[in-house]
């Protein structure tokens, strides 16, 4: 479910700013970061520290666009990944050199602990990610499909300039994306810190497995993109239970290659008629 | 106040009349409708309802009561029919709702699908969106950049049938066509464009008339 | 690309020379770790800076190449060198072919996944890798230092010299035409599959060298170097140092061996400072150091290398006419071009007019390939065109303009001059005269009487019907796909169905 939230900020920000972000890992790394920080200099708990988190990380998620991949708007892509990249790595050695490399534990979102459902035992912290995860992207989507705001920040992605031309104010609504596309990073990051840590190495790993979600479910594709990574989440649950986690990641990479040898424009394609 | 709602120098646009802007393919009418709008310079001076606007941005002129068909539609694709309209609408939920509503009574072939996404629909089910947009904010002026293209006749009969309506109502419509034949047809004075200056004003009538305009428009 | 300046190569050949004389075992360390980045940095170059291609495997190739050395080392000795650079440069060579028709943000997915299957076998394939433990024990074999310094910088400055020998002429007009016009390049005849995976290939077999090498001076190979950091390394510094500039990897890799050194007492701020350096670059710089360094001392930047149309024109021989019968090309329901059939012969000018979406930029399209026809039959004497790739088809004699200027700082001559340095008998010109002064018009006219007098056949669409009147020998009108008069120019001009089309009154009149 923390997969889907990362997959669903990387989409986001792709479809608003018109480029990938790389850098996308290592907000959710960050925001882990933040979780841990303040979560012992403030003594919070986990829960009232997720507003906290989110709120900066937004404001990081702006940032990084504004610094890394709107000024390089009328550039070849090329240009903006290699500039993520740096931004990334400017995230990772900055993180190191403030925190230190090894890796550290974020708050628990509830208390350890687990219940008994039908004989078998859910541990209430993976339940709570998945409850957190799952009323999250139904926001969002709610968000996106049922509000005004929602249609515009859609229209804007659709077709920036036409979107002008109907008196929408196109500015506003690309840093709205971004900005809940870097409060999402930076939930998925407090989600996923207490379970695996956090360190500031991970952001390549996070991003990559986005990166996959959105490639195979439909470049720019919403829905595609959870589709995506909850594939990928079940995939890597199941392969890494036969086989250890190290050659469910070769698999997962493997197909990758596979899919984009046999289907250049990724499994579902692009989505139809981008400028119709 | 004055009736005259663009004034671009060299023309101007009055309320409840269609200027056709003829030209050849490259003779500048898209730059010009951009211009207007401005997303390009332009070295004209632009008035819109009166007001010199070339201080405004894109939004602020649309604000002043502009609308715009581009060319190739270019409908919102992945939104819906209904969500291209309230997308575009600036108006309170209620009334936005409202116009939603009499967009779709306007346009029967809209009505039909309202839920449908726009990539779905077809050419002339398209350029009818790409109006019903650009009316969502009840726009005194509107402006048209080759609606005609790729539709078949019917379809483009009855879009000129609105064209017509909308100037009885009062609106100033600026329709940039190359087939000059159907815009001078709906147009009442026509503007003869070539290489960006403008080389002929006249009433449609007497421009359709005139053999020399197949030279004028072959030559771009 | 110019030739590499005077101080460029004497820092180059000075800087090893130096280090052997003067410098201590660390000093020379350093240096030949420069000499290490600085070729696999330069293998980078032609993919990423020639092709402008963002591959991410560099990294794991370069680890590809430290362990093939490591395994190999004790049977081999030295030979271990070469089994290192062929180990890099099969995977490669292998991957290439697949990755390469990706576009550019799928290539980078693709190089990463492969980058990362690489590291994961590097960790846990403990029988073949060792492990996260890595190899040891290998190096006594290979050389070492003063002699793995002198063997490094050998290889690098061989590599830098034949890179700028080769991109100095007409490979470097090729990388550049391919990177920001590949549609051009294509209907030039210029292989870009060919040419990619040849850049792939090479700057993977580099980058294998330098992981030997890498091995060399460690004497450990850990899963580190195949890590995606090292990948990051080689990225930045090849843009910090400028990622097209012969001496842009040298320089890049110089500072990255360095600033670690300088910032040692800050830990990993180095890496920071780096970063910060790329990203800037990026934004302001993007020649990187070398060519800061070369405008710094008033050396022009490399003007693109526009050609002229020559005031002679050669003759050329070969086919002798361009036939089409009955094309159809449809786009989802509708017929763009539907059955055009006319032929077109040398030391003649034919001129295609119609209204806009009549099909005339689909049949140049068509003609030259890259739009594939869905019926009738295009041939150039009895050679048949209709299935053969765009460069396959420039090089059987058929040259293209465009419509739209696809290159930065490129001017309508230089596009017709490509077309006509290529040796083509037929031209298809697409707008040339759009936007042209009324004196640019004049010496077009003269230019095409030049070309047909040299006997090219020439197919010319423009809007701009009285030099269309004044050039061509026939003009063929178009109307939705379909031919609706052919012949002399004032014939056609003068036909009825003609000037209806031109006034949208096609239907009607049909």
């Amino acid at each position: 479910m923390a997969y889907a939230l990362v997959a669903l900020g990387f989409v986001l920000a792709l479809n608003a700013a018109g480029a990938v972000n790389f850098a996308h890992g290592d907000l959710v790394v960050l925001g882990g970061a933040i979780a841990v920080v303040a979560g012992q200099s403030t003594g919070l708990a986990a829960p009232l520290l997720l507003p906290l988190v989110a709120l900066a990380l937004g404001c990081a998620g702006i940032v990084a666009a504004r610094v890394a991949i709107l000024p390089l708007a009328a550039r070849p892509p090329e240009a903006t990944f290699v500039a993520t990249i740096a931004l990334a790595a400017i995230i990772e050695h900055g993180l190191t050199v403030t925190l230190g490399a090894a890796p550290r534990t974020a708050p628990a979102l509830v208390g350890s602990g687990s219940f008994d459902i039908a004989g078998v035992a859910l541990g209430r912290q993976p339940l709570a990610i998945v409850v957190v995860g799952g009323v999250l992207v139904a926001g969002v989507w709610f968000l996106l499909e049922r509000t005004q705001v929602g249609r515009r920040m859609r229209a804007v992605s659709s077709d920036r300039h036409m979107a002008r031309a109907v008196g929408i104010p196109v500015g506003r609504y690309i840093m709205l994306s971004l900005a809940l596309a870097g409060a999402l990073a930076g939930i998925a990051g407090l989600l996923l810190g207490h379970q695996f840590l956090v360190a500031p190495t991970q952001g390549a790993g996070h991003m990559l497995k986005a990166y996959i979600a959105v490639a195979l479910g439909g470049w720019g594709s919403v829905p595609g993109a959870l589709l995506g990574a909850l594939g990928i989440g079940f995939f890597e649950t199941f392969v890494s239970a036969g086989f250890g986690d190290a050659w469910a990641s070769v698999a997962l990479y493997v197909g990758v290659l596979v899919v984009l040898a046999f289907r250049p424009q990724g499994l579902f394609g692009e989505p139809a008629g981008r400028r119709a | 106040m004055s009736r005259i709602f663009l004034d671009v120098g060299d023309f101007v646009v009055n309320a409840g009349e269609v200027v056709a802007l003829l030209g050849g393919n490259g003779a500048g009418k898209t730059s010009l409708l951009e211009g207007i709008l401005g997303f390009r310079p332009t070295a004209r001076t632009v008035k819109l309802f009166g007001q010199d606007v070339s201080s405004l941005a894109v939004e602020q002129r649309v604000a002043l009561g502009v609308g715009y068909v581009p060319e190739g539609r270019r409908v919102f694709a992945g939104l819906t029919v209904r969500e291209n309209l309230e997308a575009c609408s600036t108006a309170s939920a209620v009334e936005r709702r409202r116009r939603v509503e009499q967009m779709l009574a306007l346009f029967p072939m809209l009505g039909e699908r309202p839920d449908a996404r726009a990539w779905l629909l077809s050419g002339g089910q398209q350029q009818m969106l790409a109006l019903a947009r650009a009316l969502m904010n009840e726009p005194r002026l509107l402006l048209l950049d080759e609606p005609t293209l790729g539709l078949a006749p019917v379809i483009v009969a009855d879009l000129l049938e609105h064209l017509a309506r909308l100037a009885g109502d009062g609106m100033a419509i600026l329709l940039a066509e190359q087939r000059a034949g159907l815009a001078l047809g709906a147009a009442g004075r026509a503007v003869v464009l070539s290489r960006g200056r403008v080389v002929r004003m006249a009433p449609a009538r007497e421009l359709a008339a005139d053999p020399a305009l197949a030279d004028l428009m072959a030559a771009g | 690309m110019r030739p590499l300046g005077a101080l460029w190569l004497a820092a180059l050949l000075a800087l090893p020379f130096f280090a052997l004389a003067v410098l201590p075992p660390f000093g020379q360390r350093m240096v030949t770790l420069v000499g290490i980045y600085a070729l696999m940095g330069l293998g980078y170059q032609l993919v990423f800076g020639q092709l402008g291609a963002l591959n991410l495997a560099q990294g794991a190739l370069f680890g590809v190449g430290a362990y093939a050395a490591a395994l190999a080392a004790p049977a081999l000795g030295v030979l271990a060198l070469p089994v290192a650079i062929l180990a890099a440069s099969l995977p490669a060579a292998l991957a290439a072919g697949p990755v390469l028709r990706l576009q550019s943000h799928y290539f980078a997915l693709a190089t990463l996944a492969l980058a990362s299957i690489v590291n994961l076998i590097a960790v846990h394939a403990e029988g073949l890798t060792g492990g996260a433990n890595g190899i040891s024990g290998f190096a006594s074999v290979l050389p070492r230092g003063p002699v793995l310094l002198a063997m490094v910088w050998t290889c690098l400055i061989a590599t830098v010299l034949i890179y700028v020998h080769l991109f100095r002429g007409r490979l470097g007009d090729e990388a550049r035409l391919l990177r920001e016009a590949p549609l051009v390049a294509a209907t030039l005849g210029i292989d870009g599959g060919r040419w990619r995976l040849a850049a792939f290939v090479a700057g993977g077999a580099l980058a294998g060298l330098a992981g030997a090498f890498s091995a060399a001076i460690s004497g450990v190979v850990s899963p580190d170097v195949t890590g995606f950091p090292v990948m990051v390394l080689c990225l930045t510094s090849v843009v910090v140092g400028g990622s097209r500039h012969p001496m842009g990897a040298v320089v890049g890799a110089l500072l990255a061996v360095c600033l670690p050194e300088i910032l040692r007492d800050f830990q990993d701020a180095w890496l920071l400072v780096y970063a910060v350096a790329t990203l800037a670059i990026v934004r302001w710089a993007p020649g990187g150091i070398a060519e800061l360094i070369d405008r710094l001392r008033g050396a022009r930047s490399p003007a693109p290398n526009n050609p002229t149309v020559p005031q002679l024109m050669p003759a050329v021989s070969g086919a002798q006419r361009l036939v089409l019968d009955n094309v159809v090309k449809r786009f989802g329901g509708v017929d763009a071009l539907a059955g055009v059939s006319f032929a077109v012969g040398r030391g003649e000018i034919v001129g295609l007019i119609g209204p806009n979406g009549s099909g005339k930029t689909t049949l140049l399209n068509v003609i030259g390939g890259l739009d594939r026809a869905d019926s009738g039959a295009i041939t150039l004497d009895d050679a048949h065109l209709e299935c053969l790739p765009p460069h396959a088809i420039a090089r059987k004699g058929l040259g293209r303009t465009f419509q739209t200027l696809m290159l930065e700082g490129d001017t309508r001559s230089a596009d017709l001059a490509r077309a006509v340095a290529t040796g083509a008998i037929f031209l298809l010109l697409d707008e040339p005269a759009a936007g042209a002064t009324d004196r640019e018009r004049g010496q077009l006219a003269s230019l095409l009487h030049r070309l047909r007098d040299a006997g090219r056949g020439i197919v010319i669409v423009d809007h701009d019907i009285e030099l269309l009147t004044r050039v061509c020998d026939r003009l063929v009108c178009l109307d939705r796909g379909r031919v609706i008069a052919i012949g002399r120019p004032a014939e056609v001009r003068a036909d009825p169905q003609v000037r209806a089309s031109f006034l949208g009154l096609a239907e009607v009149a049909a």
